[in-house]
C-alpha cells in the first residue's frame, strides 16, 4: 500500500538569493491521489518543475521508483513515467486536439525519421497504436468531438481537459496536475473530481496542486502543505484542515495567539 | 458580397477537393501534374518563356534548383522553426564533393551523389549537435557564421583551387538515351525534377507522422515538447541533417551541370534568397514554398529585358507582396477536420482507459 513512487529528500531550490524550496521532504505513494496546497508563491509549481527536470535542485534528492530524477533530461523523465499539465495552459495551439494527444503517445514509439520515410511495418504499427490511444484518451476526457479542432480554438475548459489527455497519453505512472480546476465552475469541478478518481482507479497515481479546498478535501488521500518553500503539514485531509499552522499560513495568526 | 468573393480560399477548396476525390481521380491528377512538369522544357510559349535567357536553362537553374533548396530549407525553418542563415554551406559541400571527386578520381556522377549527400548530412550533424541547443537569434548567428566559414575555407585552400575554384568537372554519364552536355539542360532538369518529387514524397510522409508532430511541437513550444517526451535535440538535428541532404544533392547536380565552380558562388546571398523563397511562399507550407521559390527564381529571368532596373522592380514586387500577404502566398494554416464519426458528444469520463 505505502510503496513510495516519488520521494523528495531534503530538496532545496534557490534562485539567486531567493529560496523557493527549503529542505522539502515529500513523497507520493503508489495508487493515491496526493495534493499539494499552499498560498501563492509557496513553491508548489517549483516542486513540479524540480520533479520533471525543468530545474535541477540546488541540493537534495528526487527519487522516482528507486532511480534519481536529478540531472535527467526532461524527455527522459517523461519516458520513465512522470507527466504533467501546466498552470497556464500550454497546448500546441496550431495542432489539432488529436495531434496534441498523439504527440504525447509518441513517447512509446521506437521508430523515428527513417521508419516514417520508408513506412516500415513497425512505424505503421506504432503510428496506428498512437492514433488509437489518442482517440481513446480524447473519448475518455469527453473531447472526441473536438479531435479535429485546433488546440487554440477549443473552449477554455476543453483546453484544460486536453492537457490532461495529452499528459495521460505518455502513459505516466505519476500524473502531475497543476491547478486543473482553475477557472472551472462548480459543476465542472465535480465532473473533474470524478475524472481524477477514474484516472486513479485505472492505475495511475496523481499529485495535484489546487486552490479549491472543497475539491482537495473531497478527492485527496493525503494533503501536503507548503508555505514559503517549507512543508508545514502532510497528512490526511481531515487533520490538515484543522492544523493551526495551516490555518495560520492561509488566514494569518489569530489575534490572541501571540 | 465582394468581401465574400475576396475570401474565397483557393487552397482550402483545393485541399477539400483532393480529400473528397476517389483514389482513381487522385492518381490521374497526380500523373497529369507530374507529366506536365516533365514536359515543361518543351512548353516554351510566350506566356512563361524568358526572353533574354534560355528557357530550358532557367528551368534547371535557378528555378528548379531554388525549388529543391527551398523544400530542404523548409524542413529546417518551416517545420521545426530553426532559423538557418547558412544553408548555402551544404549546397557548397555537395558541389565541392562533386568537383573534387569528379576531377581527381574516376568516380562518376551517380557514384559521387551518395557521397556528396552523406558528407552534407555529416556536416549538418556536426554543426547541429552542438549549436541546436541555442535558440532563435543565437542559432541564426552561428549558422550565418558556418555558411561564411565554408566559403572562406574554400577560398583559402589552394589544393581545391582557392578563389579560382575548380574547373573541368565531368558531366554525368549517359543515361539510356539522355546525354548530359553543357548545351542541353533538359536531362539535368529531369534529374532535378525526379529528386524534387522524391523529396516532396518523403517530406509529406514525415510531416504526417511522428517526426512531423515532433517538429510541430518543437516549433510551437520547445519546453513543453520536451516535457511531453519529445527528444527535441534529436529531432532538431534530424531536421538539420535532412535539410543538408537536400542541399547536398542539389550541390552535386549543380556542379556537374555548371562544370566549374568558384567559392564566391556560395555566398550569403544564396542563403538569404532561399530563405526569402521560403518566407515569400508561406513558411512551413510545402506547396507555398514551391510556388514561392518558382516565382522568386523565375521573375528576375522573365523581366530580364528590363536589364539593370530589373533588380529594383523585383525588390519592389517583393515588398508589395509581403505587405499584401505578410504570411506568404500560401500561408501554412492547418484546416480543422470534422469527421462525422467523432461527433458522438460524450460526457466527461464516459470512455474507459487503461
Amino acid at each position: 500500500m505505502s510503496e513510495k513512487l516519488l520521494e523528495l529528500k531534503n530538496v532545496t531550490m534557490k534562485f539567486g538569493g531567493v529560496t523557493a524550496l527549503n529542505e522539502v521532504n515529500l513523497h507520493v505513494n503508489k495508487g493515491e491521489i496526493a495534493a499539494l496546497i499552499g498560498p501563492n508563491g509557496a513553491g508548489k509549481t517549483t516542486v513540479f518543475n524540480v520533479v520533471t527536470g525543468v530545474y535541477k535542485p540546488t541540493s537534495g534528492e528526487v527519487n522516482f521508483v528507486g532511480q534519481s530524477v536529478v540531472g535527467k533530461k526532461r524527455y527522459q523523465v517523461t519516458k520513465i513515467g512522470i507527466a504533467r499539465t501546466f498552470q497556464n495552459i500550454r497546448l500546441f495551439g496550431e495542432s489539432t486536439a488529436l495531434e496534441n494527444v498523439v504527440t504525447g503517445a509518441d513517447v512509446h514509439s521506437k521508430s523515428g525519421v527513417i521508419g516514417s520515410i520508408f513506412g516500415t511495418p513497425r512505424s505503421r504499427r506504432e503510428e496506428k497504436a498512437a492514433l488509437e490511444r489518442g482517440m481513446e484518451l480524447l473519448a475518455f476526457m469527453g473531447l472526441k468531438h473536438r479531435a479535429g479542432q485546433l488546440g487554440k480554438n477549443l473552449p477554455y475548459g476543453d483546453q484544460r481537459r486536453l492537457e490532461i489527455a495529452r499528459a495521460l497519453a505518455t502513459n505516466p505512472q505519476l500524473l502531475l496536475l497543476d491547478e486543473p480546476a482553475a477557472g472551472f465552475n462548480p459543476a465542472e469541478k465535480v465532473a473533474l473530481a470524478a475524472t481524477i478518481r477514474k484516472i486513479r482507479d485505472a492505475g495511475y497515481t496523481v499529485l495535484l496542486i489546487e486552490h479549491d479546498m472543497s475539491l482537495i478535501m473531497d478527492i485527496s488521500d493525503r494533503v501536503a502543505v507548503l508555505d514559503f518553500g517549507q512543508k508545514i503539514a502532510d497528512d490526511v485531509p481531515k487533520v490538515v484542515q484543522n492544523d493551526p499552522r495551516v490555518i495560520e499560513a492561509y488566514l494569518g495568526a489569530p489575534a490572541d495567539a501571540s | 458580397m465582394a468581401d465574400k468573393k475576396f475570401r474565397y480560399n483557393v487552397r482550402d477548396h483545393a485541399a477539400e477537393y483532393w480529400e473528397r476525390s476517389p483514389k482513381w481521380r487522385r492518381v490521374c491528377l497526380s500523373i497529369s501534374f507530374i507529366a506536365f512538369f516533365y514536359a515543361l522544357p518543351f512548353l516554351n510559349n510566350p506566356l512563361i518563356n524568358t526572353p533574354g535567357s534560355d528557357f530550358q536553362s532557367v528551368l534547371f537553374y535557378p528555378v528548379g534548383m531554388y525549388v529543391l533548396m527551398a523544400i530542404g530549407l523548409n524542413i529546417v525553418v518551416g517545420k521545426s522553426g530553426l532559423l538557418d542563415l547558412g544553408y548555402v554551406a551544404f549546397f557548397a559541400i555537395g558541389a565541392y564533393t562533386m568537383a573534387i571527386l569528379g576531377t581527381h578520381t574516376g568516380l562518376n556522377f551517380w557514384e559521387i551523389l551518395p557521397i556528396g549527400i552523406a558528407l552534407a548530412m555529416f556536416s549538418g550533424a556536426l554543426l547541429g549537435t552542438p549549436t541546436l541547443r541555442l535558440r532563435g537569434d543565437y542559432l541564426a548567428i552561428v549558422t550565418l557564421g558556418f555558411g561564411e566559414i565554408v566559403r572562406i575555407v574554400a577560398v583559402n585552400i589552394e589544393a581545391i583551387g582557392g578563389p579560382r575554384g575548380i574547373a573541368g568537372i565531368p558531366t554525368p554519364p549517359d543515361f539510356f538515351n539522355a546525354k548530359f552536355t553543357i548545351l542541353d539542360p533538359k536531362p539535368y532538369y529531369w534529374v532535378l525534377l525526379t529528386f524534387t518529387l522524391l523529396i516532396v514524397w518523403m517530406v509529406r510522409r514525415m510531416a504526417a507522422r511522428r517526426p512531423g508532430r515532433a517538429w510541430d511541437a518543437i516549433r510551437q513550444d520547445d519546453d513543453v515538447a520536451q516535457l511531453m517526451g519529445v527528444n527535441t535535440l534529436k529531432y532538431k538535428v534530424w531536421a538539420f541533417v535532412l535539410g543538408a541532404a537536400v542541399a547536398g544533392a542539389g550541390g552535386v547536380l549543380y556542379a556537374s551541370q555548371i562544370l566549374s565552380i568558384v567559392p564566391d558562388q556560395f555566398n550569403l546571398n544564396v542563403s538569404i534568397l532561399i530563405l526569402a523563397c521560403v518566407v515569400f511562399g508561406g513558411i512551413g507550407n510545402l506547396w507555398g514554398v514551391i510556388l514561392g521559390a518558382t516565382l522568386l527564381a523565375f521573375t528576375p529571368e522573365r523581366i530580364r529585358f528590363l536589364s539593370q532596373p530589373r533588380i529594383l522592380v523585383f525588390g519592389i514586387a517583393l515588398v508589395v507582396m509581403m505587405n499584401l500577404r505578410p504570411d506568404g502566398i500560401l500561408p501554412k494554416k492547418k484546416r480543422e477536420h470534422f469527421d462525422p464519426n467523432w461527433h458522438t458528444v460524450e460526457e466527461s469520463g464516459e470512455g474507459e482507459i487503461k
